[in-house]
């Protein structure tokens, strides 16, 4: 039982981090809290629905879709952000909020309200016995997505001019740029990277709902702020672990919790996370370099 | 000059345009039928079919004269982007339009706000779907539920699960809305009453993202349910069966109305042998196959489910009310409406008469098999089975 729940708790913890990861990286670079983060999920649900439906075979489908969230955040920077760049964090912050709104109207409006039912192959929902317990394929799937993509990520930025350059740029971006380094590749870069997590994100989300709806986005993008927050803002490590401590806390509560106190939930999670900023106030692994306007 | 020319055109043109509104309308009475209904958000799925429904209600009976054959209806949509604050915003605004009808969104919590506003003023208000049976008694005597209530949709599954040999059921609830937290326990009432046994319960956030907490929990059970009871429905539904079955559970999972959409039936292999309600099955030679066929040709699809058939039952009710009160009276309309017996709509003969304003309606049990709905059986229960709200 303990066991089990652990396997659950990581497997949604690696999706909470792969979430606050794509909010980090935008924010280290940028100083903006991206709350479209969670449409391009809707769009990446959206995507993977209609390439199966135009009958691509799912791996391809899924290929199509995370390949759609990395230019949705392309070119979400192009036409929303670049144009604020240099704004203050509030402006940028409702720039973020109108995109959001904007996505969600054309979502609802151009696909449907209704949630779309996504087919997942049967392989995916099947389980496997390991000794004593069983493990859903889904988990599994979720968990080794989530620690290849965390150590994709990371050697991408050690081992990579551009990933050294991000890093530079997120403890200080205009000496990066006195380097010779432009700041438009960087930045364009940095909302690839969270498009291509997002996209992630969103297959792994998709997979244990088989539906996508217009609001979809809405839940993850909050829990991602949530684990980003705690784990200290613009913090990739941070971001990472405060991802996996808050789908620990939510798992944990959920198995445990006697029924009377189920309700309040939510309330207790949240309270944990107060508790963590009051003794940590710049999160548990805090940026380099905060950014404040 | 030119300027006071302009201005003396525009007044005439105005005062011919007021003249030429003004004529018709006294030649016929106008009703407003105020509708705060959610276009976007998590109820649009409910409301909008059920919306659709009324509408087509609507055009039929204006062609004949509209309610009653003498009060043309104005039908005033507005949107409650599903959420509760925005459903009373709009009530208002639609009371501030003189609307004599209410028709509130498909759930309890923006029903209730909505009936806030209207019960002061005695507007007769309906639901369209909502069917929790508290949602009459919290508002007071101008509510109305339309869809057969969740007490009784409940008692229609838990007698069919008891018939079917099923003995422990485990509950899986939700305390953020009232249908999802009732339903279910109205079941379990039912069920211990005739000898069956609740083995557990969970709860769930709604939206929230996982399950599989709860699902560990189902499966560490001393004594395993042979039947999961919720009133889950979407996006949680679907997430909580596609998790329950990837962690390799098989324990049939029954439900309600809410699962009755497209996009559950879409679900396919995942949702075989899933059973849920409805308000009514079209067999052949029915009135509900000919309304489905007319429905088609009026919205150009068809009918999703029965929430569309339910819409325009409300458009009969209101016609028939009209025709008894006499007058465009809000209160003598509510006192009809209260007095119906055995009206018959198109899915059977509905009953307020005697009840909170929830009706007294046949239910029909339905099942998935194999991505296709099929029609179990239609069942009234017996009153005195049904559990108190």
């Amino acid at each position: 039982m303990i066991a089990q729940q652990i396997i659950n708790a990581v497997s949604l913890g690696g999706v909470y981090a792969l979430l606050a990861l794509g909010l980090a990286i935008v924010f280290s670079i940028v100083g903006l809290i991206n709350f479209a983060h969670g449409e391009l999920m809707t769009l990446t649900g959206y995507a993977l629905l209609a390439a199966l439906i135009a009958g691509v075979p799912f791996p391809a489908a899924v290929l199509l879709a995370v390949i759609c969230a990395a230019i949705a955040a392309v070119a979400m920077e192009r036409i929303a952000f670049r144009p604020m760049r240099g704004a203050s964090v509030t402006s940028l912050l409702l720039t973020s909020f109108a995109v959001s709104g904007l996505l969600k109207v054309i979502f609802q409006n151009g696909v449907s309200a209704r949630p779309q039912a996504v087919a997942i192959p049967g392989w995916m929902t099947g389980a496997f016995s390991f000794g004593d317990f069983t493990i859903g394929v889904g988990p599994t799937i979720s968990i080794a997505v989530s620690i290849l993509a965390l150590i994709a990520l990371e050697f991408f930025l050690r081992r990579t001019v551009t990933g050294t350059a991000m890093r530079a740029a997120a403890e200080d971006f205009d000496v990066v740029r006195l380097m010779g380094i432009p700041a438009n590749r960087i930045i364009a870069t940095a909302f690839l990277l969270s498009g291509l997590l997002a996209g992630l994100a969103a297959m792994l989300w998709v997979a244990s709902r088989a539906s996508v709806d217009p609001l979809m986005g809405f839940t993850p993008v909050l829990k991602a702020f949530i684990a980003a927050v705690v784990g200290g803002l613009g913090s990739l490590p941070g971001a990472v672990a405060g991802g996996f401590l808050l789908g620990v806390i939510e798992v944990l509560l959920q198995a445990m919790l006697p029924a009377a106190l189920a309700p309040y939930r939510d309330a207790i999670v949240l309270s944990g996370v107060i508790a963590v900023l009051l003794i940590r106030p710049q999160g548990l692994i805090p940026a380099v370099r905060v950014q404040r306007s | 000059m030119r300027h006071i020319r302009n201005r003396s055109a525009l007044f005439a043109a105005i005062s011919a345009i007021s003249v030429a509104t003004a004529a018709p309308a006294l030649a016929e009475e106008i009703i407003i039928i105020g509708a705060a209904s959610a276009q976007t958000g998590g109820l649009a799925p409910y409301d909008q079919p059920a919306l659709a429904g009324l509408r087509m209600a609507i055009d039929d009976l204006n062609a004949k004269g509209g309610l009653a054959g003498k009060y043309k209806v104005n039908l005033i949509i507005k949107d409650t982007r599903s959420d509760t604050a925005q459903t009373a915003t709009v009530t208002q605004e639609l009371i501030d339009a003189g609307a004599k009808i209410m028709i509130t969104p498909c759930d309890a919590d923006p029903s209730i706000s909505a009936g806030q506003l209207t019960q002061p003023l005695g507007i007769p208000s309906l639901t369209l779907c909502g069917s929790a049976p508290v949602l009459t008694q919290a508002v007071g005597d101008v509510m109305f539920g339309t869809y057969p209530a969740d007490n009784l949709q409940a008692t229609a599954v838990a007698d069919f699960a008891i018939s079917e040999g099923k003995r422990k059921v485990f509950l899986l609830t939700s305390p953020d809305a009232t249908y999802v937290a009732n339903l279910p326990e109205y079941f379990g009432k039912v069920f211990e009453k005739k000898g069956g046994k609740i083995v557990g319960r969970g709860t769930f956030t709604m939206n929230q993202p996982d399950f599989s907490a709860e699902i560990t929990n189902i499966k560490g059970l001393a004594e395993q349910p042979d039947l999961i009871m919720t009133a889950a429905y979407e996006p949680d539904f679907p997430a909580f069966i596609q998790q329950l079955r990837g962690a390799g559970i098989t324990i049939p999972v029954y439900g309600a109305d809410a699962i009755g959409t497209p996009t559950i039936k879409a679900l396919g292999k995942l949702v075989d042998g899933v059973v849920y309600t409805a308000a009514g099955y079209p067999e052949a030679g029915s009135k509900l196959e000919a309304f489905n066929a007319a429905f088609t040709k009026y919205a150009g699809h068809a009918p999703e489910s029965t929430y569309e058939v339910n819409g325009y039952e409300i458009g009969l009710i209101l016609d028939q009310a009209v025709k008894i009160a006499g007058s465009d009276d809000p209160k003598a309309i509510r006192d009809a409406i209260a007095n119906l017996k055995d009206f018959e709509g198109i899915t059977g003969k509905i009953t307020y008469a005697g009840t909170d304003r929830m009706p007294i309606r046949p239910v029909v049990l339905m099942r998935y098999d194999g991505g296709e709905a099929k029609y179990v059986e239609t069942v009234v229960p017996a009153a005195a089975d049904v559990p108190a709200p």
